[in-house]
């Protein structure tokens, strides 16, 4: 498994998502490429963020920055 | 990796050709001070890190004695290896040339690299490249160890982060949490400009940002002294600990200091119940008042006089106007014509218990439903009722006798201060009482400041009762009470800063709801979504950091008390444990030892050392696991405290481990007094290795006269 997996798989076992936003474990993506497709918005940023830092490309501050909020913004 | 020969050529007591053919597993080289063990470490060390200056200081001397003038010869370290199934040949050397006698000068230092694959053929190399691809300098930093003194990798700040960066995964989130803060503060910023357009809240919201960057400050700064204060805590405890260290009866000790602790806190409890503050009291509104009775006397009986005269002139009055309501009442009632009770004595609530006990309570005497007593109350009862009645809306032409009833209110008057009376003496007494409170106080505190120094005197006995000299003592007792003093304010410090930011936490958190509260009123609702996920993911991140910190930190801790309680075997070891201190910008961890829970500030050398290479072999360990491969690890006398039976103990069990190990110790010589020969002792045949040498300097030689010095190899 490519580490940015690893790495997104270490943030999606967050309590948080189980707690506040009541995601149910087993429906939680797995790697990156999937949870780029999720349609929770906070699993997609996070993807987005990993993909930005840890992908095959990655980006500089501010397209992270445009990136993500300009989907969140979009996405809410 | 491993290495299997390191080959040493005229460099220092290496005279000529040195071979050092090594084993896989645990290798022992022996050898007394001054006979070539540390010149063999160091040797290994300028290899791999040796600077390209004062060359001339490194070489031979004797080869240098026995090189004709203007002749050269090559100094040289060179070292093979075996990775992945093959071989590499790293040498560094340097010509050196005699110019005079004792003088010669050198060339610049190469590095030159063969490697060398499983059929058996050779390819030169760059001999650097070659070093820093199999035996990477980050871990080089943790393989080679000179002396006990240099075990203690904790001691610099830097020594986590490297690890961190080498073994941990950690080290991949840190961006992430970096990020993260970018990320969130930018949609605050968003979410604030969208708030600010709104009019009607500027005023309030720019006095909330600035509150809450002021709280922030604040917090900030406490959390500083917070950290320092904590730092203090644990000098000062461990002072003492040294202190006591010197103290032959400690449990006695620690008894007297707890009960010192005891008294100590009992005092200032008291001293906190004493209030000496009179002033208060003095000031009183009430207290101008102490002298009031006799005044009140006075006005009573006057009031008392003016309401009879009153009733008698109401009841003339009454007489004449012919009221015979009044008149009857009167007359019929009372005795001997005497002049009747005002209406309102005794009161409504009075009349109507007395009815409803039926009892007259101002006789004592029964008045059964019935009697004559119970109807006599029950009018008097219904007259007074009638008297409250308005009577505006009666018919009455006539002028009343008296317009107001100013008689009335002063009775009123009376008997209210009357009331009063008893709170007015009070005060006297409230004020006696607290003198006296405050005296038994103060007499609780001689007596326990007397019981107090009774117990210091006595700590001072146990602690003169100590195993080190006068002087040092005396110094020691000077320090101690003063430290004791110390740590008191310090614990109590901590209290209050804790407290403090206790307070100044919930104070931003109330500013923070209030600043979120105008967001949501005033700002775009996609534009705070926005920010309080971004919240939420920075939370992720920052958590799931630590987690993975913590992660690392525990690893590390299980296996280096694995090896710390396999060391000291049947010994008190108690427990390293590792502890994250998050400072102002950095986090650092920290080691220490303790026994159940408690530090343990003055560990002797030994359990120190043990302590120390139990966390390098944890090390060492991890990075087989992390980067799938074993290094050597070379220490130079790292068991300088052990003594020759827990040293043997320790190469014992070192002989289990893994990785290939290079010790350099003094122990198992032995020097015949008498010949002066020098000889393995018999014990070392006990101990388990997989190979073992003997450097030792060729016999006769001049300890003055560095041309007679010539280390040689013994493979044993």
């Amino acid at each position: 498994m490519a580490r940015k997996d690893d790495i997104l798989k270490s943030f999606l076992t967050h309590e948080l998502l189980e707690n506040k936003y009541e995601f149910k474990k087993e429906e939680l993506p797995t790697t990156v490429r999937e949870s780029l497709n999720s349609d929770k918005p906070i699993i997609k940023a996070i993807a987005l963020i990993v993909e930005g830092l840890d992908g095959t490309s990655p980006v500089t501050d501010s397209v992270l920055r445009n990136q993500v909020t300009q989907f969140l913004n979009e996405a809410l | 990796m491993i290495i299997r020969k390191i080959q040493i050529d005229n460099y220092l007591c290496y005279y000529d050709t040195n071979t050092f053919e090594l084993s896989e597993g645990l290798n022992i080289i022996l050898g007394e001070n001054g006979e070539g063990k540390t010149k063999f470490f160091e040797s290994v060390d300028w290899l791999f890190n040796g600077e390209n200056r004062e060359l001339d200081m490194l070489v031979s001397a004797k080869k240098l004695n026995e090189t004709e003038i203007g002749d050269s010869f090559r100094v040289r370290v060179s070292m093979t290896v075996e990775q992945y199934g093959e071989k590499s040949i790293i040498t560094k050397s340097f010509l050196a040339k005699k110019e005079k006698a004792n003088e010669c000068s050198t060339s610049s230092f190469m590095i030159e690299g063969i490697s060398e694959n499983s059929s058996g053929e050779r390819t030169q190399v760059d001999g650097q490249a070659l070093l820093d691809r199999i035996f990477p300098f980050q871990i080089r930093k943790y393989s080679m160890f000179k002396g006990e003194a240099e075990l203690n990798i904790f001691e610099s700040d830097s020594a986590l982060a490297n690890l961190i960066n080498l073994f941990s995964e950690a080290k991949h989130y840190d961006k992430y949490s970096e990020k993260g803060a970018f990320l969130r503060e930018k949609a605050e910023k968003a979410v604030e400009d969208s708030s600010k357009l709104d009019r009607k809240n500027e005023a309030l919201y720019k006095k909330l940002e600035g509150d809450i960057i002021y709280l922030e400050r604040e917090k900030a700064k406490y959390l500083v002294h917070l950290n320092s204060t904590e730092e203090e805590i644990r000098k000062i405890e461990g002072n003492l600990q040294l202190a006591e260290s010197h103290v032959s009866n400690a449990d006695a000790l620690e008894t007297l200091n707890k009960r010192i602790k005891d008294i100590e806190e009992r005092i200032s409890y008291l001293t906190g119940r004493i209030d000496e503050n009179y002033t208060t009291s003095l000031f009183d509104e009430n207290w101008i008042l102490v002298n009031f009775e006799s005044f009140h006397k006075e006005f009573a009986e006057k009031v008392s006089a003016h309401s009879k005269t009153r009733r008698e002139l109401q009841s003339q009055f009454d007489e004449q106007k012919g009221i015979i309501k009044g008149e009857k009442k009167a007359k019929a009632e009372l005795l001997n014509n005497a002049i009747p009770l005002p209406n309102n004595i005794p009161s409504k609530a009075i009349m109507e218990e007395m009815l409803n006990d039926e009892i007259c309570k101002v006789c004592n005497r029964e008045a059964k439903k019935g009697s004559d007593a119970y109807e006599f109350m029950m009018k008097r009862l219904k007259t007074y009722l009638e008297s409250q009645v308005t009577e505006d809306n009666k018919p009455d032409k006539d002028e009343p006798l008296f317009k107001y009833d100013y008689t009335n209110r002063l009775d009123n008057l009376s008997i209210s201060h009357e009331d009063n009376l008893k709170n007015l003496r009070l005060i006297r007494t409230k004020i006696k009482e607290l003198f006296e409170f405050n005296d038994d106080r103060k007499k609780d505190i001689e007596e326990l400041n007397e019981q107090l120094e009774k117990e210091k005197t006595e700590r001072e006995k146990i602690l003169g009762n100590s195993s080190i000299g006068a002087e040092k003592l005396s110094d020691v007792l000077k320090n101690y009470n003063a430290w004791q003093r110390d740590l008191k304010n310090r614990n109590q410090d901590q209290v209050d800063y804790t407290t403090k930011l206790k307070s100044l936490e919930s104070e931003l958190k109330a500013k923070k709801e209030e600043k979120d509260k105008i967001d949501t009123s005033s700002a775009n609702s996609f534009l705070i979504k926005t920010r309080n996920i971004l919240r939420d993911i920075e939370t992720i991140f920052i958590d799931t950091k630590e987690k993975k910190f913590d992660e690392f930190i525990e690893k590390l801790q299980t296996k280096s008390n694995n090896f710390f309680k396999t060391i000291n075997i049947d010994a008190f070891t108690g427990t390293i444990v590792f502890t994250r201190r998050n400072k102002v910008n950095r986090t650092i961890v920290e080691v220490e030892l303790q026994e159940d829970g408690r530090t343990f500030y003055k560990p002797n050398q030994s359990l120190l050392t043990s302590m120390h290479i139990s966390i390098l072999f944890a090390i060492s360990e991890l990075a087989s696991e992390i980067k799938e491969e074993n290094f050597p690890m070379i220490f130079d006398a790292p068991t300088s405290s052990f003594g020759e039976n827990k040293t043997a103990q320790f190469l014992n069990l070192i002989f289990e481990t893994e990785n290939q190990k290079i010790l350099l110790i003094k122990d198992f010589l032995h020097t015949d007094k008498a010949t002066k020969t020098l000889s393995i002792k018999k014990e070392f045949e006990n101990v388990r290795r997989d190979k073992a040498f003997w450097v030792k300097l060729e016999r006769p030689f001049d300890p003055n006269n560095l041309k007679t010095i010539n280390s040689q190899v013994i493979t044993l």
